[in-house]
């Protein structure tokens, strides 16, 4: 093969081309801690990184939705809670002034204004608020849903978070769900509602509805008080005795609204700690594609250089001599 | 057979050793001149004449035959396609990392990131419907969506201009080689109709040629007299004989090969059809219009197909909420009626311009609770939307960034390719073309010492010549 000078520097050239070129980059990866700097060094990674990333927000805002959807299940957990306590308050009293032998008017009318303290507080609890927002207005939440004489002017709106990709939970308990034992029996004539979600509208959780179809008769919890004021002023002791089963309705139905509360929110734990748990998975999987693995790029860094060397010092071996210098 | 023909052979061997000489000095000159092919005399016998009182032939010295050139023509077509080839490469490198740095977020922000910051601005709304502060977040999140969209379209609406401009400077460049091409012609037949070989006319006419060559796939023989006749392939003749074919830019409609609207055509004086914007293949030219009208165009019809998928289907469910102010059929975004140039039109609409309380969260009136059109405008980021319901719009933004990637890396790993085997190319020319230093010094001794013994025989035959004018005295 002829070989000429030409063919030498060419040959040089190219190879410190060539090192220069693969240092380069493994300098750029040294000064991001990237091997992904652009597109087009992985172009399927890149897509799996913006993939990724867009998950790590939306569970960051699901996370954010949870925590807010907690605030206010929390918080009728609470309303819920100070509402039987009031219901238990007034089965006590109808219980002590539904015998004869146990009051007389002038009990009866000392324990009707405590009846009238407990309704004030049932109507205040039903217009509890977290921040500026009532908790029992459905999607009223801009005034009290409770009026002074205890009629619920809120609707049945059920405020939907999704929490985690497609999964929604309502973070309201309607009022009329909680002050009610069947608000279906109340509804009637209402016309609440009626529209449908164009698209995939997040159903509402409660199916309960049909079967209390069976049993129309519906307890409120003002209106029982209100009962209960109105028998012990007029000393109708059957009336009040009348009240007692209804508040136990009405007890028991608080209490399964705070089991119904309890289970949203252990749901929400759980989706918390499965998004969690996500994110760390995508990061292990991002940083697999796009940190790059420090050791090995100071580690090619290192052999790059000693190449480098290499091919400057067999330059100057190739390059020096000709001819010329032997003819002198 | 007389003594002064002994000098003139002499004389001979003298005059072609300093042919030889000056030879060697001129490929030494030309050692690092681009395309020069090393050039070596070639000496013959001079016709023997017969000696005096005998039939046999004595030799009458030297002459110089020819100075030809050391080329091969097959090494030189080879080299213009590969040369061909990386111009291709890398003339869609430039275009190609000006759109890859459009679209590359991996550092900071992007359309990936304002999508996902667009649904979930919608997620904080269906949270607190009633909240201005958040309505604002939602107007500033989908301006700055909808100015992002801008960016990309007009950016990559840039590289498309300074592709035409590289265009038009390629096709002013390939007129100009074209004349050099045929003026070249014109000289070297000048010189072989005298019988001599034009060898540095000839290397300059090989290195016009490959220089042509980059800018687009041609094809190249010769005529029976030596002239070189250049096609455009697909096309038409470019150099013949005395006439070269003249480009030109036009900016023109778009057509339905992806032209984009405004872009230069490429017209040719070489075509019937005058415009041949995609006959032209291969090369810097072929490459500049592959990537502006396949390579962008797609990319462009899928960003302008997002955005109308994203203002309509977002409009769609808008319209059926109720805002603030229990107004029904509100648009989000202005109205966009057709795909194209989509992504340039996307805005806000105005009655979301101008009030936030304009944008409708509550599928019933008075309700400012209500969240379930913010939520169902959020789960617009879910549904498989696009490419015939197949993908998301998230995936749909990603696979744009990854074939942006692909073409990318894919022309990369091209390029290197093309420049290894245009080296090694390079150096099997070099083996048979390229001056080497040593050669041509021991070539220098070599000569010179025929130089100094053709001197000897005169110089013998002047002491002969002495010697027969003594036989007298």
């Amino acid at each position: 093969m002829r070989v000429t000078e030409n063919t030498n520097y060419d040959t040089v050239r190219d190879s410190i081309r060539r090192t220069k070129e693969r240092m380069e980059g493994l300098q750029h990866q040294s000064a991001t801690l990237k091997k992904l700097n652009a597109p087009g060094d992985n172009p399927v990674g890149a897509a799996k990184v913006l993939e990724v990333r867009t998950d790590k927000v939306n569970n960051d805002q699901f996370l954010m939705n949870a925590k807010l959807a907690a605030t206010f299940l929390e918080n009728s957990d609470h309303a819920v809670g100070e509402l039987s306590d009031i219901v238990a308050r007034a089965k006590e009293i109808a219980l002590g002034q539904s015998s004869g032998a146990s009051s007389n008017q002038d009990t009866r009318l000392g324990i009707a204004e405590e009846v009238t303290q407990l309704f004030q507080q049932a109507v205040a609890t039903g217009n509890r608020r977290v921040g500026d927002r009532y908790l029992f207005g459905g999607y009223k939440v801009n005034r009290p849903p409770v009026d002074q004489d205890g009629k619920y002017i809120g609707d049945d709106g059920q405020m939907m978070v999704e929490v985690t990709k497609d999964v929604f939970i309502s973070m309201n308990v309607p009022g009329d769900e909680i002050f009610n034992t069947n608000p279906e029996g109340l509804k009637q004539g209402s016309s609440m509602g009626g529209y449908e979600m164009a698209t995939r509208g997040p159903a509402a959780e409660d199916s309960e509805t049909a079967a209390q179809t069976m049993q129309p008769e519906n307890t409120n919890i003002f209106d029982e008080l209100q009962n209960l004021r109105i028998g012990l002023l007029t000393g109708d002791l059957d009336g009040i005795r009348s009240c007692l089963e209804r508040f136990d309705d009405m007890h028991a139905k608080l209490i399964a609204q705070r089991a119904k509360i309890g289970s949203r929110l252990r749901g929400l734990e759980t989706t918390n700690n499965a998004l969690e748990r996500t994110n760390i998975t995508n990061a292990t999987l991002t940083s697999s594609i796009e940190d790059a693995d420090m050791a090995q790029v100071v580690s090619e860094l290192a052999k790059e250089e000693t190449v480098f060397r290499s091919a400057l010092q067999s330059a100057q071996k190739l390059v020096q001599p000709t001819l010329m210098d032997f003819l002198r | 057979m007389g003594l002064p023909n002994v000098m003139l052979t002499g004389r001979s061997g003298m005059v072609a050793a300093k042919a030889a000489i000056a030879t060697s000095g001129h490929n030494v000159a030309n050692a690092n001149t681009e395309g020069y092919s090393r050039q070596r005399v070639i000496q013959a016998t001079d016709t023997p004449q017969k000696g005096p009182g005998s039939g046999a032939l004595i030799g009458q010295g030297t002459t110089i035959a020819r100075v030809e050139r050391v080329n091969d023509e097959y090494v030189e077509k080879q080299l213009r396609n590969s040369g061909r080839n990386l111009a291709n490469c890398e003339e869609k490198e430039v275009v190609l990392k000006q759109t890859e740095d459009i679209f590359n977020e991996m550092g900071g922000e992007g359309l990936n990131r304002l999508v996902a910051r667009f649904f979930n601005e919608f997620r904080k709304l269906a949270n607190e419907p009633d909240n201005e502060a958040v309505r604002q977040s939602v107007r500033e999140a989908s301006q700055a969506l909808v100015n992002d969209f801008h960016r990309l379209r007009n950016s990559v609406d840039d590289v498309r201009k300074h592709i035409d401009a590289r265009i038009e400077a390629h096709c002013k460049e390939v007129n100009s080689l074209g004349e050099e091409l045929r003026d070249l012609n014109q000289k070297v037949r000048a010189v072989e109709i005298g019988g001599a070989s034009p060898n540095d006319l000839l290397d300059q006419r090989d290195a016009v040629l490959r220089k042509l060559g980059s800018y687009m796939d041609l094809n190249m023989h010769k005529d029976k007299e030596g002239n070189y006749v250049v096609d455009i392939v697909g096309v038409g003749p470019l150099v013949a004989g005395p006439n070269t074919e003249k480009f030109y830019v036009r900016r023109s409609p778009s057509d339905d090969q992806g032209k984009p609207e405004n872009a230069y055509d490429v017209v040719s004086t070489a075509s019937s059809k005058s415009v041949i914007t995609h006959q032209v293949k291969g090369g810097k030219l072929g490459g500049l219009i592959d990537t502006r009208d396949k390579t962008l165009s797609t990319i462009l019809d899928r960003l302008d197909d997002l955005a109308f998928t994203l203002s309509n289907s977002v409009n769609e469910i808008h319209r059926q909420g109720f805002t603030r102010h229990g107004v029904r059929g509100m648009d989000f975004f202005g109205p966009v009626m057709i795909k194209e140039r989509a992504a340039e039109f996307i805005q806000l609409s105005d009655a979301v311009q101008s009030s936030v309380n304009n944008i409708a969260t509550a599928a019933i009136p008075d309700a400012p609770g209500d969240n379930r059109i913010a939520i169902a405008i959020s789960g617009i980021q879910n549904m498989r939307i696009m490419s015939d319901q197949k993908a998301t719009m998230d995936d749909f933004y990603n696979s744009i960034v990854s074939d942006v990637g692909v073409a990318v890396a894919r022309n990369k790993s091209t390029m290197h390719q093309q420049k290894d085997i245009q080296t090694q190319l390079g150096k099997i020319r070099d083996q048979i073309s390229g001056v080497s230093i040593d050669e041509e010094t021991a070539n220098l001794l070599q000569f010179q010492h025929a130089f100094d013994a053709s001197a000897k025989v005169i110089q013998v035959a002047d002491r002969m010549m002495e010697t027969v004018l003594n036989l007298k005295k």
